[in-house]
């Protein structure tokens, strides 16, 4: 466990050199959640509710999909594995006793823990101008069912970029796929819409799909638009894609392994 | 106007090589277009959604604002075709010292790092924003005159104008940041105000996103152009602020340039 502490720390101090990075995308968070008010204020002028749910409602709950991605998103991830193995850096993990997935996912939480102090800043900064419009409920269960699913939610958006990742095993570009499989997770993972206002039929299918456990369904736990079954329910079915995961992410990496050529001398 | 010709011979070039080179990686242009055309839908099913749920937004109907969408798609499919990848690798040609090689060439170095590859896909998929804006207006019921259509294409070049000044500005902070890892995520997210109607926007936001920040008369212009026919007004404003940001990306540009550094021995 130690090297991968150690690699958490190295994660960190890295992060930490692109710190204006992440201060620029915080910035870039204010003016995406002002698009969201405008959008959704417009829309509900003359609706008091839409889906069911009050502005206020919906505000909050795209304000809390913002700051947990700060949190738990996978933002370059599959690139940077992609290059680690385009470029043969990963030959020194095949040289090493280090599980290249758990390195991997130690920077990523490294990464996420420098990009999370920044999403609270901005939270901090941007609460006095929107408290107004949030709406959060109160009940203790939301809080004690939305920390094991943001880990688990974790879990699931860094594995699926580290498989989309190791299909630099299979291709020399990857970075086409990364997007596709970005506007897919945008969408069904309700970061474009909050999934409840699709038809019915459509979000019972997103509920068994892994995209939702990504974004929505820790948001939507934490601001009030799933109730407690819906919520234990969820939550098994994640542990499942995540469990799902993490394995197709070890065949990938398995299966990629024959596919490497490790050149140079 | 022997510079200008010269320079119009090196694009010509460019984009000779590019599409030479987009054939022979069908694979990867098949890909990318379907990537591209994904975004497209991801933004269509939001406006879908949303008028599921309501009549209008900002008093713009659902055929109104799909055609407002389809215009800013417009613009940044064809920013996207011809300039994107050239300014997405500048930020990263900053930082690896690789930019060296732009300014060793024969010409202007933002000429030549922005318009080095021509993406065919991004140009493909523009067809696919005229369709949804040509959908949209014959669902309107709307048949714009010639003058109209002209008037139209001439603000869609000034929006390629102000899209591009923005994108290089955005990638330009490479220049003080060194790395500019999700930087260009800067530059889509105040694009995404492009995609709403201009009555959402209200006081100092109004001032701040309509007359200082152009990005929503960039789309709005245009878009009303078809809507309700020529407004001297907009048109005006469009082509001042086309000046004005164009001047401005290259300002920034430049004084970047000046702290590059190199990455030579």
């Amino acid at each position: 466990m130690r090297k991968y502490a150690h690699a958490f720390v190295v994660g960190l101090q890295s992060n930490l050199v692109y710190r204006w990075n992440f201060g620029v995308r915080s910035i870039f968070w204010f003016f995406h959640l002002l698009v969201v008010y405008l959008l959704w204020g417009a829309a509900y002028q003359g609706n008091p509710a839409i889906g069911g749910y009050s502005f206020e409602q919906t505000l909050t709950y795209f304000v809390a999909i913002f700051v947990l991605q700060f949190f738990v998103g996978a933002f370059n991830e599959d690139y940077l594995i992609g290059e680690d193995i385009r470029n043969g850096l990963i030959n020194q993990f095949l040289l090493k006793p280090i599980n290249y997935f758990a390195y991997r996912i130690s920077v990523f939480g490294a990464a996420r823990v420098v990009s999370g102090v920044f999403g609270l800043l901005s939270l901090a900064v941007a609460i006095p101008l929107i408290r107004s419009h949030l709406e959060v409920p109160h009940d203790a269960w939301r809080v004690a069912v939305v920390v094991p699913a943001l880990a688990l939610t974790a879990v699931i958006q860094f594995s699926i970029a580290y498989c989309f990742g190791m299909l630099a095993f299979w291709f020399l570009e990857i970075q086409g796929f990364v997007l596709l499989s970005m506007a897919v997770e945008m969408l069904l993972g309700g970061q474009i819409v909050p999934l409840d206002l699709l038809p019915a039929g459509a979000f019972t299918a997103a509920r068994f799909l892994p995209f939702f456990y990504q974004a929505y369904f820790p948001a939507a736990v934490l601001t009030g638009r799933i109730g407690l079954p819906l919520a234990l329910q969820g939550l098994a079915i994640q542990a499942f894609w995540a469990l799902a995961l993490v394995g197709l992410a070890h065949l990938a990496w398995v299966r990629g392994l024959r596919r490497h050529t490790a050149a140079g001398g | 106007m022997d510079s200008v010709a010269r320079h119009l011979r090196v694009w010509l070039a460019s984009a000779r090589y590019s599409l030479v080179r987009a054939t022979m990686f069908r694979g990867d242009l098949f890909v990318w277009a379907v990537v591209e055309l994904l975004w497209i839908t991801v933004n269509v099913v939001m406006i879908l959604v949303i008028y599921s749920h309501t009549p209008t937004v900002a008093g713009w109907t659902e055929y109104q604002m799909l055609l407002l969408v389809g215009t800013s798609l417009l613009i940044q499919r064809i920013l996207m075709g011809l300039f994107w990848s050239g300014i997405f690798e500048m930020g990263r040609n900053i930082r690896t010292g690789l930019f060296d090689f732009f300014l060793a060439q024969p010409g202007d170095p933002l000429f030549m790092a922005s318009t080095r590859k021509l993406e065919l896909d991004g140009l493909l998929n523009g067809f696919v924003a005229v369709g949804l804006i040509i959908y949209s207006a014959m669902k309107l019921g709307i048949h714009p005159g010639a003058a109209d259509i002209v008037i139209y294409a001439c603000m869609i070049l000034c929006g390629v104008v102000i899209h591009y000044s923005a994108l290089v500005m955005a990638m330009s902070l490479a220049f003080w940041i060194t790395s500019s890892t999700g930087v260009e995520g800067s530059y889509f997210t105040l694009m995404e105000f492009s995609r709403l109607p201009r009555e959402a926007f209200k006081g100092l936001v109004a001032f701040i996103f309509v007359w200082i920040l152009p990005v929503v008369a960039v789309s709005n212009a245009p878009a009303r152009t078809i809507l309700r026919g020529f407004e001297p007004g907009w048109a005006l404003g469009l082509c001042a602020a086309t000046a004005a940001w164009l001047a401005l990306a290259v300002i920034v540009f430049r004084a970047g340039l000046r702290r590059y550094t190199s990455a030579s021995s």
